[in-house]
């Protein structure tokens, strides 16, 4: 039975989601609703079902980057996180500055590490502050392509005017569908992403072969927030977008959307990856990008491309602006708003964890190429927070950014008992009778170390392996790495 | 069937207005062309009902008219496109006009035409009849391949330019003629004027297909 209070818990992040439908469905449909080419109900109807659909189908993408810039551990703490968030949205927005909302999650995720102590990932960071810039210039350079063979394209066709006029409707409608899809798989991330680590639900089983893991069902729940948010308060804002933007010839409003979509596609897209890391390319990281950059970088580079002297130079200059104010505000937001919640309300905000460097984790680290000369000295040592293990391994040994995050990983305590009773409770989907049968080997097994459990794994089967090294080897190990989170949730021994 | 009719039959209705309307306009132009001739080859009556008929089809145009640019209003055409449409409905309107105001002005004035102005005449109608017909076309060209417009177009702009040159010479020796008395000669270059203006309103039309044509190709 789902304890009330979670539900209480989990309105901060329905409330974020029923902002970013309002006020993110205006990238996706404020054109064609702003200027009447397409009526708000059908723009609701089809919005609404594909967000909550790119939400459900291709949502962990992007989510597992925000779990490594800081995985909230308690659901007091994801509230506070979601709430600062919600309402740094909220102020921007009656302030008139642009807003992001992943910019937003982005602050109080950091704020929350601050709070609790917690390893920030820098690498990670970095990798999500530089989608910041990329998103905005990868949408103009886009919106130019798309738009120079736009142009070749209509004007080869010569097809009629009234014609046209029902092309592009259904196009916009299309690329509008598309849009949704995008915004709900890429943008979900920033609606639930700090709710997945404290997953309050259960995974679902419905019959054989087909199941609803906890994620996904809070990206659905996720998703039909947004959709409510562009139900019942997205048409003002698509009216104010799409007068704001009625300067764009319908074409250039279409390859706006077009350009928004592919992008936010680009940074949710797990298949996409998967196709690049084959090729041996380099991939495209899955991170939450802002919807609302997206689309105005494809208006200036369709501006660009006519000579930019339309471009409304202010507007990009607070957009700017707006970058580095929004996660400042909401960092501040949510490590005042923990303050509260855990010394006025008595609520948990972090859950307590320790870090070990027993002897069997030091040896992990030097398998892991962590330098481990001089660390004997911490042998036996626990301590409180992730970044204080951190802190101290670097005062010891040269550490980058990587490796702080395995130190963080390998020395975290986590008991686990390999139960006969627990393996038959198991979601046995995905898992290859390789895999299940090493497994059957260790029962009985307790641990320490979650990793423990993996490398026993591993050292019965080879389909346990986490390759590493490599591109194409990120999509293996990743599968290996969820099924690994799997079995260490279920295998936890619950705390008294 | 067309499938993609099925996607948008609101503006396969519309096209199929304005082929009717551009039918109708053909129709006008050759019984315009039909009812002059039998004029100045001495038929009065021929005149009469030409006339008739010619304001019966103008009023069916009008009706036409009206019923496409309550689709347009009504079926919610995106506003840019909507907009052009009924700017140039309005401007397409006026042809018809001219030729019912030229036949009229004949049946009341019923003029005197010199023996050496028919052929001249003749001709000025023959081209009047080929830049309405290039006009239609134009249109067409515009609802169904930009491509083909301009050419349309300049045909319109070669029919004008016919026109207006016999139009000169016959004012010239409207006026350079003695045996003409001064009303005669306004009475004579009223009838000219009036049928120069059908050609220079078409190439007016003409012009504004060429303008959305390349707004809307660009």
């Amino acid at each position: 039975m789902l304890d009330p209070t979670v539900l209480i818990f989990l309105s901060s992040g329905l409330f974020l989601g029923w902002s970013l439908g309002a006020n993110d469905a205006a990238n996706v449909f404020g054109t064609a609703v702003g200027s009447r080419m397409v009526r708000f109900t059908t723009a609701a109807i089809i919005c609404g079902i594909f967000v909550v659909l790119g939400a459900y189908v291709s949502g962990t993408g992007a989510a597992q980057t925000l779990g490594k810039l800081g995985a909230v551990n308690a659901i007091g703490g994801s509230f506070m996180a979601a709430l600062a968030a919600g309402l740094t949205v909220y102020w921007m927005t009656k302030l008139g500055l642009p807003v992001s909302t992943s910019q937003a999650i982005i602050g109080s995720i950091i704020g929350w590490n601050l709070f609790s102590d917690s390893y920030t990932d820098i690498s990670s960071l970095l990798k999500i502050l530089s989608t910041w810039i990329i998103c905005p210039l990868l949408s103009a350079v886009i919106a130019a392509l798309l738009f120079s063979v736009a142009k070749i394209f209509v004007r080869k066709m010569g097809i009629g005017l009234i014609r046209f006029d029902g092309y592009t409707r259904l196009a916009l409608i299309l690329a509008g569908a598309f849009g949704a899809y995008s915004l709900g798989a890429n943008n979900i991330a920033n609606v639930m992403g700090v709710f997945v680590p404290v997953a309050p639900f259960p995974d679902m089983q419905f019959g054989q072969g087909f199941s609803i893991s906890s994620a996904q069902q809070l990206f659905l729940v996720g998703g039909l927030a947004i959709a409510v948010g562009v139900f019942t308060y997205s048409k003002r804002v698509m009216m104010t977008v799409g007068s704001e933007l009625m300067t764009l010839t319908p074409l250039a409003a279409w390859v706006a959307v077009m350009s928004h979509s592919i992008v936010l596609f680009l940074f949710a897209s797990e298949r996409l990856e998967q196709l690049l890391a084959n090729m041996s390319l380099p991939t495209i990281p899955l991170v939450p990008v802002s919807s609302s950059q997206a689309v105005v970088g494809a208006v200036i580079g369709i501006g660009m491309l006519q000579g930019g002297r339309e471009i409304q130079w202010p507007r990009v200059h607070s957009i700017v602006k707006g970058w580095v104010i929004t996660p400042i505000i909401s960092c501040l937001l949510c490590f005042v708003g923990l303050y509260f919640l855990q010394n006025v309300f008595q609520q948990t905000v972090q859950r307590a964890s320790n870090y070990e460097l027993s002897a069997s984790v030091i040896e992990k680290f030097q398998k892991e190429g962590i330098e481990t000369d001089g660390l004997q000295e911490l042998d036996g040592k626990v301590f409180q927070s992730s970044a204080e293990v951190v802190r101290r391994v670097k005062d010891m040994v040269s550490l980058s950014s990587k490796q702080g995050l395995k130190v963080v990983e390998y020395s975290l305590q986590k008991s686990l008992f390999v139960t006969a009773e627990k393996i038959a409770d198991l979601d046995k989907n995905g898992l290859s009778s390789a895999q299940l049968e090493a497994l059957s080997k260790l029962e009985g097994q307790t641990y320490n170390f979650a990793w423990q459990l993996g490398d026993a794994l591993a050292a019965i089967s080879p389909e346990w392996i986490v390759l590493g090294g490599g591109l194409k080897n990120k999509l293996h190990d990743r599968g290996i790495k969820q099924k690994l989170a799997y079995l260490y949730r279920n295998f936890q021994r619950r705390e008294r | 069937m067309n499938p993609l009719s099925l996607f948008f039959k609101k503006q396969y209705a519309i096209e199929e207005k304005i082929q009717r309307l551009l039918r109708y306009l053909e129709d006008m132009a050759q019984l315009y062309q039909a009812a002059y001739e039998s004029y100045l080859d001495g038929s009065f009556e021929d005149l009469n009902q030409g006339n008739v008929e010619l304001g019966k089809i103008e009023k069916e145009l009008d009706d036409l008219g009206r019923q496409i640019q309550m689709s347009l209003l009504h079926e919610s055409l995106m506003p840019d496109s909507r907009d052009d449409l009924l700017w140039f409905l309005t401007k397409m309107d006026k042809v018809p006009s001219s030729f019912k105001h030229s036949l009229s002005d004949i049946v009341l004035e019923k003029p005197e035409i010199p023996e050496d102005f028919q052929l001249p005449l003749k001709n000025m109608l023959v081209h009047t009849h080929d830049a309405v017909k290039a006009l239609a076309n134009a249109t067409d060209a515009l609802f169904s391949d930009l491509r083909a417009v301009r050419q349309h177009v300049e045909e319109v702009g070669r029919q004008e330019s016919m026109v207006d040159k016999i139009e000169y010479k016959l004012l010239q020796s409207v006026f350079e003629d003695e045996k003409f008395e001064l009303a005669r000669k306004y009475q004579l270059k009223g009838i000219l004027k009036q049928l120069g203006a059908v050609t220079n309103l078409a190439e007016d039309v003409a012009d504004a297909v060429l303008i959305l044509a390349t707004k809307h190709s660009s």
